[in-house]
C-alpha cells in the first residue's frame, strides 16, 4: 500500500490506457460540445479496490493530475473481471489528451497508452468544461 | 425496385451498402449503417461558415485570408486529410509543395509505420472480401473493430458465411483478440481472449514464436504457457488467416521488428495475413497518394523542389519544437487527439481550419470554413483500408463548398 492512501484525502497512482467507444463516438459527430458527448469522454474507469481506496462511490468526481495538466472527470467501475489495480482506462478526447506527456523521444508518437497520473477524490465539484481545456 | 446505395465515409471500412431516405435536402433515415455511420450521415448541416478572427465573413474574405497566412508563412504546416477524398488529398500534395509547406497526417503517431510496411509489400496482406470468403482464424491484436469500425465482424471478418466459409463463425471461423483490456471485440471472442499487461506485445509476441516451434513460452509476466501453445496451435492449423493490428499492438512496440519475425514464423507453419486497422475513411488514401508522389507515406516538408523527411515533420515534433509558423488544419481535430501539452503551440500561430464540423480546432483558428460532407454533400474517391478504391456521389445538395473546391481556391488566391 502506498503512502498516499493514509492521507486524509487520499490520492493514488495510476496508469491510464486510452481506448475507443462507440457511444462516445457517435455523441462526438453529433455535438462534441455537448453533454453527452462530455458525459461519454470525461470519464475514468478504475478498478473496484481502488474506488474503494479514493472512499469514491461510481459516478463521484476524481481529480487527474500529472505535472502536464489536471483535469475533473467522473470516477466509474471498469466492469472488467480481471482485478486492474493501479491500470485506469480513459476514453480517447480532449479531457484524456491533457495528460499525455510530451516526451516522444524524437520519434514524433506520444505515449497515449502509458499516461502516469495521481488521482484523489473531488467529491462535489463539477467535471471540467471542454471549453476551459484549452 | 432498383436500389440506391450509397457510401458511408464514417471510417475506413467505407461501407457501400448505405440506404439512405432524404426528403428535400433533409436526411430522414439511413439504413444498414452502424451507429457511427448514421450519426456521420446524418449530422445536420445549417448555412455555409466562414469566419475570420471568429466573425463571420463572405466565402472570398476568408479564402483570401488563409491565402495570406499561408504566404506569409516560411514553414507551414498541411495536417489532416484522412476524412478527404484522393483527388483532394492531391491538391493538397500540389498546395504543399507550391509553399514549401511540412505535410503530415494522423498516420505519423498512428499505424503510418504499418502502413507503410504494407504499401512497400514487406507484410504479407489481403483484402477484406477475402477475409469475408476464406479467413478461418482471425486474431484482433490491440484492436477493438466492435467499437472503432463496428460492421468489421459482421460484414467481413468473423460472422458472415463468406464464399468458402458457409459454415460462418459457429463452425468454421476461430475469432481471437490479445489486448490489454477485455474489449468489446474480447468479449466475442470468449476463451479466446489472451489478457497482456500495458507493453506486454513484444514479449508476447516472442513467446508466441517460441510455442509456434515447439519451444517452451516465457515471459516475464509468467503468462500461462499452456494457454500460448495452445494459441500456437491454432495458428498452426490456419488456412487462411489474418491478423488485425491496431494501435494497440503498433504503440506498445519500439519498431516493427517483432510483427516481421511474427509473420515470418506464423507463414513457415501456416497461411498468414496482416491488415492495420486505419482508423479514418482516407487516411490509406493519403499514405498511398504521398507514397507515389514522395516514396513516403507522411511526415515530409517540401523544400524548393526536393523532399524532406524523418519524425522531425511529423505534427508532434514540428509542433514541440515549434518549427512551423502557421497551419492549414483540413479535416481533423489536433485539439481532440494530440497531447495538451504539444497542441498547445497551436495557440501561438494562425491556424486555417477546413472542416465539416465545428471542433475545438476550428475555434482556435484564424479562419474556419465549414465545408460539404464527403460522400454525403460531396463525391470523390476514397481508399478503403484495405487499398480498394471506392468511389462515391453527393447525394444531398448544399451550399457548403467541398473540400477540394476550396484548396482549388486557396490555390489561385497564392
Amino acid at each position: 500500500m502506498d503512502f498516499g492512501s493514509f492521507l486524509t484525502n487520499p490520492e493514488i497512482k495510476v496508469k491510464i490506457v486510452t481506448y475507443r467507444d462507440i457511444f462516445q463516438d457517435k455523441a462526438m459527430l453529433e455535438n462534441r460540445f455537448g453533454e453527452e458527448y462530455r458525459n461519454r469522454s470525461a470519464i475514468i474507469k478504475l478498478d473496484p479496490a481502488d474506488l474503494k481506496q479514493l472512499n469514491l462511490k461510481i459516478g463521484d468526481t476524481v481529480t487527474i493530475k500529472n505535472s502536464f495538466g489536471s483535469v475533473v472527470v467522473k470516477a466509474e467501475e471498469s466492469g472488467y473481471e480481471t482485478p486492474h489495480r493501479g491500470i485506469a482506462y480513459m476514453p480517447k478526447g480532449p479531457w484524456s489528451i491533457t495528460l499525455i506527456s510530451d516526451e516522444t523521444g524524437g520519434t514524433g508518437v506520444p505515449k497515449f497508452k502509458d499516461i502516469s497520473v495521481t488521482i484523489t477524490s473531488a467529491k462535489g465539484e463539477k467535471v471540467t468544461e471542454i471549453e476551459s481545456l484549452f | 425496385m432498383e436500389k440506391n446505395y450509397h457510401v458511408c465515409t464514417g471510417c475506413g471500412l467505407l461501407c457501400d451498402d448505405i440506404e439512405v431516405e432524404a426528403e428535400k435536402n433533409i436526411i430522414n433515415k439511413v439504413l444498414t449503417a452502424c451507429r457511427i455511420g448514421v450519426a456521420h450521415m446524418k449530422e445536420g448541416k445549417g448555412e455555409a461558415i466562414f469566419r475570420v478572427d471568429n466573425k463571420p465573413v463572405d466565402e472570398a474574405v476568408a479564402i483570401s485570408e488563409a491565402a495570406t497566412i499561408l504566404k506569409n508563412a516560411k514553414n507551414p504546416l498541411i495536417f489532416g486529410l484522412g476524412a478527404s477524398t484522393n483527388e483532394t488529398q492531391k491538391i493538397a500534395i500540389e498546395l504543399a509543395k507550391k509553399i514549401n509547406a511540412t505535410l503530415d497526417d494522423t498516420s505519423s503517431f498512428c499505424l503510418g509505420s504499418l502502413v507503410e510496411a504494407i504499401i512497400r509489400e514487406k507484410i504479407k496482406t489481403c483484402t477484406l472480401d477475402e477475409v469475408r470468403n476464406k479467413a478461418d482464424v482471425i486474431i484482433f491484436w490491440g484492436t477493438d473493430p466492435s467499437d472503432s469500425h463496428p460492421r468489421h465482424l459482421s460484414k467481413y471478418s468473423y460472422f458472415p458465411r463468406g464464399k468458402e466459409k458457409q459454415r460462418g463463425w459457429e463452425e468454421e471461423r476461430t475469432a481471437i483478440a490479445v489486448d490489454v483490456r477485455k474489449s468489446h471485440t474480447a468479449k466475442i471472442c470468449g476463451n479466446y481472449f489472451f489478457q497482456i499487461p500495458p507493453k506486454g506485445d513484444a514479449e508476447f509476441i516472442d513467446a508466441l514464436i517460441a510455442g509456434l516451434s515447439g519451444k517452451l513460452p516465457k515471459t516475464s509476466y509468467n503468462y500461462p504457457p499452456k494457454k500460448i501453445l495452445e494459441l500456437a496451435n491454432i495458428l498452426k492449423g490456419a488456412k487462411f488467416g489474418v491478423i488485425f493490428a491496431g494501435r494497440g499492438l503498433v504503440n506498445s512496440l519500439e519498431n516493427l521488428e517483432p510483427i516481421f519475425r511474427l509473420m515470418k514464423a506464423l507463414n513457415e507453419k501456416a497461411n498468414f495475413h496482416l491488415m492495420p486497422m486505419v482508423g479514418s475513411c482516407n487516411t490509406m488514401g493519403f499514405n498511398e497518394n504521398l507514397f507515389a508522389e514522395t516514396g513516403y507515406v507522411n511526415s515530409v516538408k517540401f523544400e524548393n523542389g526536393t523532399v524532406l523527411h524523418g519524425p522531425e515533420y511529423s505534427i508532434v515534433e514540428s509542433l514541440k519544437a515549434k518549427t512551423v509558423d502557421a497551419a492549414l488544419i483540413i479535416g481533423s481535430d489536433p485539439f481532440s487527439i494530440l497531447p495538451g501539452s504539444i497542441v498547445k503551440n497551436l495557440l501561438e500561430i494562425p491556424v486555417v481550419s477546413i472542416d465539416s464540423y465545428e471542433t475545438l480546432t476550428s475555434r482556435n483558428s484564424k479562419v474556419y470554413i465549414n465545408t460539404a460532407v464527403s460522400g454525403v454533400e460531396a463525391g470523390g474517391t476514397a481508399t478503403r483500408m484495405d487499398r480498394k478504391k471506392v468511389s462515391f456521389e453527393p447525394f444531398i445538395e448544399t451550399n457548403h463548398p467541398s473540400e477540394e473546391t476550396i484548396l482549388k481556391k486557396i490555390m489561385e488566391a497564392l
